[in-house]
Order: structure tokens, then sequence, then C-alpha cells
């Protein structure tokens, strides 16, 4: 259902440009120290209210705001077992090495496969419309990248197979 | 006459003020320390220094007449430093908070500054002679979250507030032997220290971003997160105001807002470009920006980032390899929806931001008055580390010298 | 020595502390008022729908919308309308409709369109695409800044 996709990408790119309003904000619970509200959930009256949107069942974004961080969890579609064991792999892949990609967060939110998380101090110093582009071309490259991974996969069961049950004829 | 840009530096400007006669300005880089630029020609130089404090510097005032400025940084310390034989000494203020001092504003006749703090007080200094320091005297009573900006009243008594938990106040800051009694204003009159003189909540619950006197005083203005900018008319103490209108923008919220006149205000924040509002206690709209990157430059103005929809399957170099090749020969990205959504700041082709700030701008004040008394200039100055200066033509005027005297203290 | 004291949580006796429920203001209507008056707002919605009025039904169901706690039968009812309403209105007509609402109604449409998506699937057979449709739609009218009403109202729809 490729007739849903731009509109989809549109909105979480809209929703994220207007979550992605962040502010330094120390703690009101701990002196001198700064932490990223959305993870800590101590003040309600800092945390705004998490939005989510989605194409259908299995493909949605989840973007939880707050005055200096925003997380943002991503399901991604995952149509068989094959799938779902490439999208298991590819996203342990890179949670593995958050700490390279600044933004990702080691452990998925319970009911998503990847996690981000951004605070103001990834806001100031990387340009914001860029952050948004990069969540988006992440979203559309993930599926491609997992159905390219499926059509190598089986091309490679294939011919394994084809080159061994030959052997029998 | 376009705006005239600094860069000053490459992290955010935390804390700015412009000295007393706009040859200098102390600005905060981001970081625990507090420098002072001084002009020249058309760049400005680092002159000084100041280090004193430990952590993030919230906030900087710089009182035009004493001479004095007051930083307050996220370590629950303020200092006052001022001019002795040419170096800049600081003084140690008593502020008594155990959270970070969030923002800070010297009061229109500059014997007392406050300073909002995430514990939930606002700390009054004033200075006492006896022991040569600043001591504080707390406003705590209804404050349930941490307050993020202050602005005083032209009569050095009334102070506004914005929070956290999505209100604005207006408390009376009179400190019995350093104020004189104020004459009664629309807030009210007979105001021991700590009164609540008004209390205002945003349409949506956003946190109070900003909030502004007009030049007179007897107009509150206040933006906060939920994209309004809300207007204030009060018509007596203790009744209901005369007119409380609140405006929806299209855009994504303001951060830092500045009368310029009593009908006309401008707001800047997150899209990045100052505009101006004007209007009366009938109504307020959006007039004009003063940055529309629409008119700014020959190149179609696309949504943000929009991409070239790819075509098959391929890998990520290919698809970025297109994406700036076309950008490079074309010279402008493929936007592959036509509409412009509302509020999204156009990107140029270089990546950009078609604003002549590229990040969020968080500050924002009237910087020359022309012969009249009107503002003809405002600064502005944002998280991209520029500090603009922006010509207005003809956007309202000031009433008279007493407004631009009282407009002159930041 | 009793060391009961170690289990004790000391920030349950803050009284100062701030809940969610104080940082809006009730609905002014009680639970009753609000439950009756949003029976009768879908209502009065289908009745228009089934007439091709889909404006007039919009308008109807997106005013003074239930809210709050313990109003939840109000909330479904007027959620199903809702959906109902957007599902019946030909994509030809969106824009039209949407310029016809006022502000606050489009702030509460876009509350409800992120409603609506985040129950998607749970058992509903409610289309994505057409939820997608109405918030490009409804951008491109009110811009991002009800979006971030969206987020920062605290008064759960």
């Amino acid at each position: 259902m490729s007739n849903t996709l731009r509109p989809y990408l549109n909105a979480v790119r809209s929703t994220l440009t207007a979550a992605l309003t962040l502010q330094n904000f120390s703690s009101q619970v701990v002196e001198r120290h700064n932490k990223p509200e959305v993870e800590c959930s101590t003040s309600p009256e800092v945390l705004l209210k998490p939005l989510v949107v989605s194409r259908n069942e299995s493909e949605r974004v989840l973007i939880e705001p707050s005055i200096n961080s925003i997380r943002l969890s991503i399901a991604i579609k995952q149509a068989d077992e094959i799938e779902k064991i490439l999208c298991h792999k590819f996203t342990r892949f890179m949670m593995m090495r958050a700490e390279g990609f600044v933004i990702l967060r080691r452990k998925p939110i319970p009911g998503y496969d990847i996690s981000f998380l951004i605070t103001n101090f990834h806001s100031e110093s990387m340009l914001k419309h860029k952050l948004v582009d990069f969540i988006i071309q992440f979203m559309e490259d993930v599926d491609k990248e997992i159905s390219e991974m499926k059509l190598s996969l089986n091309a490679r069961a294939r011919i394994v197979a084809e080159s061994y049950l030959s052997t029998f004829v | 006459m376009s705006a005239e840009q600094f860069q000053l530096s490459f992290s955010p400007l935390t804390g700015v003020a412009f000295g007393p006669d706009r040859t200098q300005v102390a600005v905060s880089p981001n970081n625990n320390e507090a420098q002072i630029y001084k002009r020249s020609g058309d760049s400005w130089n680092l002159e000084t220094t100041l280090a004193e404090h430990d952590k993030l510097i919230t906030a900087i005032s710089w009182a035009p007449q004493t001479n004095q400025i007051v930083t307050c940084s996220q370590d629950r310390n303020a200092y006052v430093w001022t001019l002795t034989d040419g170096i800049w000494k600081p003084m140690l203020v008593l502020l008594r908070i155990n959270r970070a001092a969030t923002c800070v504003k010297w009061s229109p006749k500059e014997d007392k500054f406050a300073v909002g703090s995430g514990a939930r007080t606002i700390a009054i200094c004033s200075f006492d002679e006896e022991n040569n320091w600043w001591v504080s005297k707390h406003i705590k009573k209804p404050l349930r979250s941490t307050v993020l900006s202050l602005d005083w009243h032209p009569n050095n008594v009334l102070l506004a507030a914005g929070a956290a938990d999505a209100k604005a106040y207006v408390f009376s800051a009179f400190i019995k032997g350093v104020d004189a009694k104020p004459e009664p204003t629309v807030w009210g009159d007979r105001l021991p220290f700590g009164t609540i003189c008004g209390e205002f909540s945003s349409p949506s619950g956003g946190w109070i971003h900003d909030v502004a006197f007009s030049p007179s005083g007897d107009v509150l203005a206040y933006v906060s997160h939920d994209s309004t900018i809300s207007i204030v008319y009060p018509s007596a103490p203790g009744e209901p105001p005369a007119a409380h209108i609140s405006v929806r923008c299209p855009s994504l919220p303001y951060l830092a807002l500045s009368f310029v006149s009593e009908s006309s205000l401008i707001a800047a924040g997150h899209d990045c470009q100052p505009v101006v509002y004007s209007g009366s206690s009938d109504g307020w709209t959006l007039s004009q920006s003063l940055d529309d990157p629409n008119n700014a430059s020959k190149l179609t103005p696309s949504s943000t980032g929009n991409r070239v929809s790819s075509g098959g399957v391929g890998r990520l170099n290919n698809e970025a390899f297109a994406h700036f090749r076309s950008a490079d020969t074309k010279g402008q990205s493929k936007s592959s929806t036509a509409s412009n959504v509302a509020g999204l700041t156009p990107v140029g082709a270089d990546g950009l931001l078609k604003t002549v700030h590229q990040n969020s701008i968080t500050w924002v004040e009237p910087y020359e008055w022309g012969q009249g008394g009107e503002v003809t200039k405002v600064s502005t100055a944002g998280k991209d580390g520029k500090l603009v200066v922006w010509p207005i033509s003809g956007a309202g005027k000031a009433g008279g010298l007493a407004g631009k005297m009282s407009g002159l203290s930041m | 020595m009793s060391t009961a004291f170690r289990k004790i949580n000391i920030d349950a006796f803050d009284e100062d502390v701030l809940l969610p429920s104080d940082l809006y203001d009730p609905d002014p209507r009680g639970v009753d008022g609000v439950t009756a008056e949003s029976k009768q707002k879908a209502q009065e919605a289908r009745n228009l729908v089934s007439k091709g009025d889909t404006a007039g039904a919009l308008n109807a169901i997106l005013s003074n919308p239930p809210y709050g706690e313990g109003v939840d039968d109000a909330k479904a009812t007027t959620t199903s309308a809702l959906l109902t309403i957007l599902n019946s209105t030909r994509s030809a007509d969106i824009a039209g409709v949407l310029k016809g609402l006022g502000e606050e109604q489009q702030g509460h449409l876009m509350a409800y369109l992120y409603k609506g998506m985040e129950g998607l699937g749970q058992g509903s057979d409610q289309s994505g695409s057409v939820l997608l449709t109405w918030h490009e739609k409804l951008v491109e009218v009110a811009g991002i800044g009800a979006i971030v009403r969206v987020m920062t109202d605290r008064r759960l729809l």
C-alpha cells in the first residue's frame, strides 16, 4: 500500500518538527543536574502528551515529547517470520553501536522495534531540520534494507538447495 | 536596509545583554563563562571574560545606568559584576535557592534584581550596605514549578513571571527600605511583598516561555509553548481583566517576545524568524515577518527536505547520491508534494535554512530608538550563536521619552 | 532497631507535589452532563451525515468534546461518531470542510486524528490512509502550531 507512504512520512515529519522544540532545562528534582525529562518522568508538568502516527496496525511511530528531550520509537513492518528475524538482527546490530549513532537508544520501548532519544544538546549542536530528515530517511531505508536482505537470503537459499538437491537427481 | 548579522560563537548564546551605549555586549556561549565583546566597526572583538561560575550561565542582565552586570547560572549562584579600575569584579549574591537559576533581570531603577529558579521561587535581591553583599527575599507561594521568565513593570515594584506549570503571574516585589511607595496602577495599590496581582494561564496548557509588560506597564503579554501569544488588559485590582486575548499561531512556539510600542510587539522562537504582531484591546493579529524566507531568495521554496521518492530497491548510497547530485546540478531540491506546509521553515539547496537564523531564536530586545521615541531596530540572538540586528519600519511608536527610558533597562 | 523508615516512599508525603490532574481545569459540565451531551451530539452528527452535510456534522461533534476523567463512554461515543464522519467524506471535499471549521475545532480535530491513529488495529477496522489524508490537509490549513497544541493540551480527549 505504498500510496500511504508519502502521507505517512509527511505526518511523521510534521509531528517530529513540532516535537523538536527543545530547550535546556535543569532538573527540578536534583540540584546541579541536567537530565532528559522524558526518561526520568518525575515532573508531570514538563512532559507532553505522547502521540502515535500510524499507517496501519504494524507500522507505527510513537513520539513522546518533553521540555528538553524527545523519545521516538518506530515499529517496523514485519510480514512473516523471516522479516521478523531480519528486523531483529538489524536493529540489534545498530543498537549495540548506539554511541556511534549519538541519538539512538540502546533498548527499544516495549511494543516497538527501535527507539531514538534526542535531547536539547543534540538539537543545539545539530540542525533540527537535518535531524528530522535523517529520521525520515532512516524509516524509508530500513524497509528497503530488510526487503533486500530477504531477497538475497531467499536467492542464496534457492541456490544452495538447488546445488545440494541436484546431486540426488 | 538589511539585517546586520554577527556570528559570536558556534554554540547557542544562552545569555545576552547589551551595554549602556550598544558598543559592548555580554554574552555566554553555552558554557560557564560570560564574555564581553566590544564593537569595532562592523565586528565584535572579545574584550574580557568573566569566569566565576561552575556551570552553564543561563542569563545575563546589564544595568545601563549603574553599569553593573548580573549573571546567574545552573550552579544555583548569581554574581553582580562591577567595573573597578577597568576590571570587572564579582560580588557574591546570597540567593539561598537550592536549584538552578533560570533567568535574571535588573529592575528599572537598578536598585534590585529578580532571579527565577527551578526551586519554584523567585528571589528578589537588594544591596545590603552593612555587609557589602546582595541579600534576597523569596516569593514562593503560588509557584508550583520552575520559573522560566521574568519581566519588571516600569514602576519598579511589580514583577511578571512565567512558569513551567503554564501560568503567568504578576507579583508585587515591594521591599521596604529600598522602594518608595508606588503609585496605584491597574494592577493594584497597597501592595506588600509577594501579593499576587494577577494569575493567567495559557490557553492549551503550554509552558510560558516569556512574559513582557508594555512600555506603560498597563498591558501584559506572554508567549507559551502551545504556539499562542496571550495579551491581557487588566481593568482593576480584583476584577477580571478588560480583555484577555489569545492569538493561536500556525507556526512553532515562540520563545521570546518584546513590546516595541503599546500596540505592537515582536515575537521570535522556534521557526527562526522574528514576527511583528499588532493590535489593541479589541484583538491582535500578525502584521509582518521581519525575515520572510519566501521573499528572500530566487530558489523555489520547498518544504523542509522533501526528497525525490526513490524508484526501486537500492542501496543507501544511490539514494543519497541522486539527491545531492540533483541538488548540485539543478540548484534546487525537488519537492515530491507541491504543498508548502504552513509553519515549516523552507530549506535552501545547501541544506541551510533560508532564514537568517539557523536555529531557534531565544532572545529579542529593542536595540535602537529613533527621533520620536519609536523603536527603529530590534536585536535577536539564538541557538545558532548569531546576534542579528533588524531594522523595523513603522512598526509602532513608543509613548514618548518616558517610554524610551523605561525601555532601556534590560 | 526498626529500619522500617528505609522503605518509606518519602516523595508520597510531599504535599507540594504537582499532580497531572492539577494541570488542567476539570470539565464544568460534570460527568453525567457530559455523557448525555455527547450522546445527543453523536446522534445529531449521524443525522447530518446521512443527509450529506458533513461540514455541519463535523462542526457539531467538535464543539465542546468530552474530556477528563471518568467519562470514557462519552469519549468512545464521540470518537466513533467522528471517525464515521471522516470516513464518509469524499477526499475532494476535505479541504473545503476544513476551512469551514473554527480554530478551536480544528485543534480538537487534530487531537482526534491522533487518537484515531493510536487506536488503529486493536479490533477497529479504521483505515489508516483516511486519517493520514485528513492529517495532511489539516496541517496545510492550521499549521504545525495545531500539532504543538495537541501535545501541550493536558485534557485527555
